[in-house]
């Protein structure tokens, strides 16, 4: 908030947008940028400090630090978008359904969703895992179908707000199906404040996904994963702090730019509160009066 | 002729809760009848409150009574099936009070107009650019401001807007629900004159909702009043200073 009105708020939007392309970037071209093969155990090597052919040391197996950050960075990055863009698919599906038809259908679909919402998230997904099993697509499922229930209800609040709106009685007035309304007229009006709302969760899911590899239920090794790698690297916290320090900056640097992406595009305050932080749904910001 | 012929409306607000086995209920128009003359406007007048956008939302086909029924030409409005409503609702239109939350904000002048013609004309561009260009000349705005958005334009371009929107289609009946409520005076005499030129013009119908007392009476040609709920009275708008009933003298005789 202070930085965008000290540098104005396009300055901080382009710088923040292109540190987040320039590490996207680093993870798409990862082959081409990494020093050597991530996954290459060379016990001749291993627990290097930092030279000039491993210019972040290696760990307990020799594989190369750097390389595997940024091998980690395509993992990461891809599960979040993989994970992100399921749950806005589904929760657009559901969502905008109980928001705009309302009545038994809204009724019965938001005591599903609340009923999964009354278990701590991390939690419910540690139990969903431990019954379909351990691995990368179970923590997917498990953390889509998780995050899906947060997103839903914010969709659902924001369809009953835009429901009430006139425009959407003259558009009814005019003859436009309810198809027709909800494309024409709904999901537009949805996107500014959903596209704030994926920002600021971004952060959020990869931190699950961290957590989740950390404790060995997500991504599994040799995989390179930053919460997996923190978690190899837990046993050298002492003797050698670079292994979990590497990956644990990445995901800090990673999530804070998310979060400052989002809270300067939210601008107001009470419209870039997190879906998870309050339940309710954060109905200002929308575009419809003046 | 009579195009909207409502008969003995009423509707019922409850508001229900899981814990109370006593309902609430409030009801906010009861036993209304009121007939709309082809080519004359019937003015619904009412203070705050009163049922006037509960009735507007009824006779627009947005909200079913609980009791009576709503025949717009010799059709029930509630009760024909879907394909023959939607060819009611073109003969149907509307024009909000607050003309900022009837448009899409995203959406140009040229699209908010284009919008109605889309659903029931297949027009080629050009031709719908000609349609949206002479509909923005009939409410008196320019070619210029079909590209603008809701909020680069006045609150009485966009009424204009608005009401080119429901004229798009020619229908027979627009219902005006407090059109001119959000504007200053010299706006809405000029927004009145343009409806009442438009109703000569095109041989339109209103059926105009609002508690403003001298918009009634520059375009209404018939008067009901409404008071809590119910119309006490009705009356031609030559001689509605002859209102017997207390609560229609009491709002005609409340005008500045």
């Amino acid at each position: 908030m202070l930085m965008s009105r000290l540098l104005g708020k396009q300055l901080v939007i382009s710088v923040l947008t292109t540190l987040l392309a320039l590490i996207t970037l680093a993870g798409i071209f990862a082959p081409f940028l990494a020093p050597h093969d991530p996954n290459l155990v060379d016990l001749s090597h291993k627990l290097n400090s930092p030279s000039l052919e491993f210019p972040l040391g290696t760990d307990q197996l020799g594989r190369c630090v750097l390389s595997r950050l940024l091998y980690g960075t395509r993992v990461t990055l891809s599960l979040t978008l993989l994970i992100v863009a399921s749950c806005v698919a589904i929760a657009l599906i559901i969502g905008s359904i109980a928001g705009y038809v309302g009545g038994l259908i809204d009724n019965i679909l938001m005591r599903v969703c609340d009923t999964i919402l009354s278990f701590p998230s991390f939690i419910l997904a540690i139990c969903l895992i431990s019954i379909w099993g351990v691995g990368w697509q179970q923590m997917v499922f498990v953390l889509i179908t998780i995050q899906s229930v947060y997103y839903t209800r914010f969709i659902r609040g924001l369809v009953t707000n835009l429901r009430q709106q006139n425009y959407i009685l003259a558009a009814k007035v005019c003859g436009s199906s309810p198809f027709l309304i909800m494309i024409r007229h709904i999901i537009p009006n949805l996107l500014s404040p959903l596209v704030i709302v994926v920002t600021l969760e971004i952060g959020w899911v990869i931190m699950d996904i961290s957590a989740l590899s950390f404790i060995g239920l997500g991504v599994q090794s040799p995989t390179p994963e930053w919460g997996a790698m923190i978690n190899e690297g837990k046993s050298f916290l002492l003797s050698h702090p670079r292994l979990l320090l590497a990956p644990g900056i990445m995901i800090f640097c990673v999530v804070a730019l998310f979060n400052l992406l989002g809270e300067t595009l939210g601008g107001k305050k009470g419209t870039t509160k997190s879906i998870r932080k309050s339940k309710k749904e954060p109905v200002e910001g929308l575009g419809g009066t003046q | 002729m009579s195009l909207l012929i409502a008969k003995q409306i009423s509707k019922t607000y409850t508001a229900s809760s899981w814990f109370q086995s006593k309902k609430k209920e409030h009801s906010a128009i009861t036993n209304v009848s009121f007939v709309v003359e082809s080519g004359m406007c019937l003015g619904i007048l009412g203070e705050s409150g009163a049922g006037k956008s509960t009735l507007g939302k009824i006779a627009l086909g947005l909200l079913p009574p609980d009791q009576g029924s709503i025949s717009f030409q010799g059709e029930d409005l509630y009760r024909v099936n879907r394909h023959k409503r939607k060819q009611l609702r073109r003969d149907l239109q509307v024009v909000f009070q607050d003309c900022y939350s009837a448009v899409n904000p995203r959406m140009t002048v040229k699209q908010i107009i284009e919008e109605p013609l889309r659903n029931f004309r297949r027009l080629s561009v050009s031709d719908e650019n000609r349609t949206v260009a002479n509909l923005l000349e009939t409410v008196g705005l320019t070619i210029n401001d079909m590209n603008k958005l809701p909020n680069q334009l006045s609150g009485g371009q966009l009424q204009r807007v608005n009401i080119a929107r429901a004229i798009a289609l020619e229908p027979k009946l627009i219902v005006l629900d407090e059109p001119v409520s959000s504007l200053d005076l010299i706006i809405q005499k000029q927004i009145l004159d343009h409806l009442k030129e438009l109703k000569e013009k095109i041989g339109l119908s209103y059926l105009f909702i609002s508690h403003d007392i001298a918009a009634v009476e520059v375009i209404s040609d018939r008067i009901a009043i409404l008071d809590k709920g119910e119309i006490v009275e009705t009356l031609d708008t030559s001689n509605m200073y002859a209102c017997t009933h207390p609560a229609s003298q009491k709002i005609i005789r409340s005008s500045l």
